[in-house]
């Protein structure tokens, strides 16, 4: 598991043999579930939401020797039900709001803060080349717009490309995630 | 739990903050059970990120986005990537590209025929000369393309001159159309069956205000000109709606884009709303 703890190793192979049977399948499952019991810690303001989603795996590895024998479903939907407990017993600790204006976002005391715009344009253009010619079009293609002209832009892209506006919207975002995830690589080998 | 359609007005509101318990459950269940809601959840969360960006949001969206979205270095980090991102692409977009070598087709061509300083100042003032008179005679020649477009417009007034409007054909095929400012408007998709056909299509105009008069500007993506409909009106008490008649032979395969202005009492255009579709053939 991703931080210490102090439960058997028994105790994980269990949830990971609840999720599948396949210990290979089973460990993705763990690995997808921690990202999203994560996302939604954030997307409630919680603190820490790594920190939590790791707890909702500890609270529920104490009991899920007799779970598997009684939950019925799908059990990343007991997990979720673990994720909202914390979410109510953990106070919302909300940061004062930092105005921003425009991307020049104002001083913030941490190391991320260190970076300049000509660091992230070195890595945006160094995780361009790492994607393949039709991606890094299609990226360009997408963002290339913006405001109204952005819609009409993109509904002939989609057209263009013999798919709807929603496929094209997520094929974007898988990219843009997998720059966005190489930028941040890129950035914290720079700092 | 309830089953309520996940709407990307209701993903709007989760993102930032807005949705109920119930809503924000049935969201979130859904992020972890189903891959396909999975990815229509993130890639709304990334169109409000460019929403935010593009500075789009309104006063009270815009703090509830901050709020959720820049209160840790790390989140301001995600957002200035992404805004490095867009600003690569509109600044690729927009730059004119070069040829590799930098230089400008007449250095080329001037080094490739390796003519002598004293020539080139003759030959270049001929090439004006000749490229003058070229102009002219082209500009004097009537161009087969602006003739049909002009027969193609006239066609079109007479079509939708207001006393037609009020005797609509028969075989008239009616089609809706919301403009592609409200969120959640799929691209429409005519099929045309029958060439002699005529189209009716009804825009709906969702400002409350009324106007004097419209005006509709129809274009193909990719096509010159776009044709232009003045002096039509808004009909209908509460929704209002704008009608347009178009001859099924006027439409080719491609997506078409209408701009639809309101036209003040002063002659002056004061808000225009936009449309679109594709024509499948």
């Amino acid at each position: 598991m991703a931080r210490g703890s102090e439960l058997p190793p028994e105790s994980f192979d269990e949830i990971l043999a609840w999720f599948d049977p396949d210990r290979e399948v089973a460990g993705n499952i763990y690995v997808q579930l921690r990202q999203d019991l994560t996302k939604i810690f954030a997307w409630n303001r919680c603190n820490d939401p790594e920190w939590l989603a790791d707890e909702v795996f500890d609270r529920v590895a104490r009991k899920v020797h007799d779970l598997r024998q009684t939950y019925e479903g799908d059990p990343r939907l007991f997990f979720y039900g673990v994720a909202r407990n914390l979410i109510k017993e953990n106070p919302k600790k909300i940061k004062s709001h930092v105005p921003l204006e425009g991307a020049e976002l104002p001083a913030v005391p941490s190391q991320v803060e260190n970076e300049t715009a000509a660091m992230r344009e070195d890595c945006l253009h160094h995780c361009l080349q790492q994607l393949d010619g039709d991606r890094r079009e299609l990226i360009l293609a997408y963002y290339a717009k913006e405001k109204q002209a952005k819609i009409d832009h993109r509904t002939e892209l989609a057209r263009q490309l013999g798919t709807s506006v929603e496929t094209l919207r997520v094929r974007a975002h898988r990219i843009r995630l997998t720059l966005e995830q190489c930028i941040e690589r890129c950035l914290n080998r720079k700092m | 739990m309830n089953e309520q359609p996940v709407t990307d007005a209701l993903l709007r509101r989760f993102l930032l903050g807005q949705a109920n318990s119930e809503e924000r459950q049935l969201i979130e269940s859904l992020f972890i059970t189903d891959p396909v809601s999975k990815e229509r959840i993130l890639a709304a969360e990334q169109d409000l990120i460019e929403d935010y960006i593009e500075n789009c949001l309104d006063t009270e969206d815009r703090k509830s986005f901050l709020l959720q979205y820049a209160q840790s270095a790390t989140d301001q980090r995600k957002l200035r990537i992404m805004k490095s991102v867009k600003d690569w692409a509109v600044k690729e977009t927009n730059t004119p590209r070069v040829n590799p070598a930098g230089i400008s087709i007449w250095n080329r061509l001037f080094a490739g025929i390796k003519l002598k300083p004293v020539f080139v100042i003759p030959i270049a003032a001929a090439s004006m000369v000749a490229i003058t008179i070229a102009a002219f005679w082209l500009s004097r020649r009537p161009d087969e393309g602006s003739k049909e477009h002009l027969v193609k417009q006239e066609e079109l007034v007479r079509l939708n001159d207001p006393a037609n409007l009020r005797e609509v054909p028969s075989q008239v095929k009616v089609q809706e159309f919301a403009p592609v400012s409200v969120r959640g408007v799929e691209q429409r998709e005519l099929t045309l069956q029958d060439n002699s056909q005529v189209m009716e299509l009804r825009l709906a105009w969702i400002q409350r205000e009324n106007f004097p008069s419209y005006r509709a500007s129809i274009q193909r993506l990719g096509d010159d000109k776009p044709f232009t409909l003045d002096n039509l009106h808004a009909e209908g008490d509460g929704e209002k709606t704008i009608r347009i008649l178009l001859p099924a032979h006027f439409l080719e395969r491609g997506t078409y884009r209408i701009e639809l202005s309101s036209i003040d009492s002063n002659k002056a255009v004061s808000s225009t709303e936009e449309y679109s579709f594709n024509v499948n053939g």
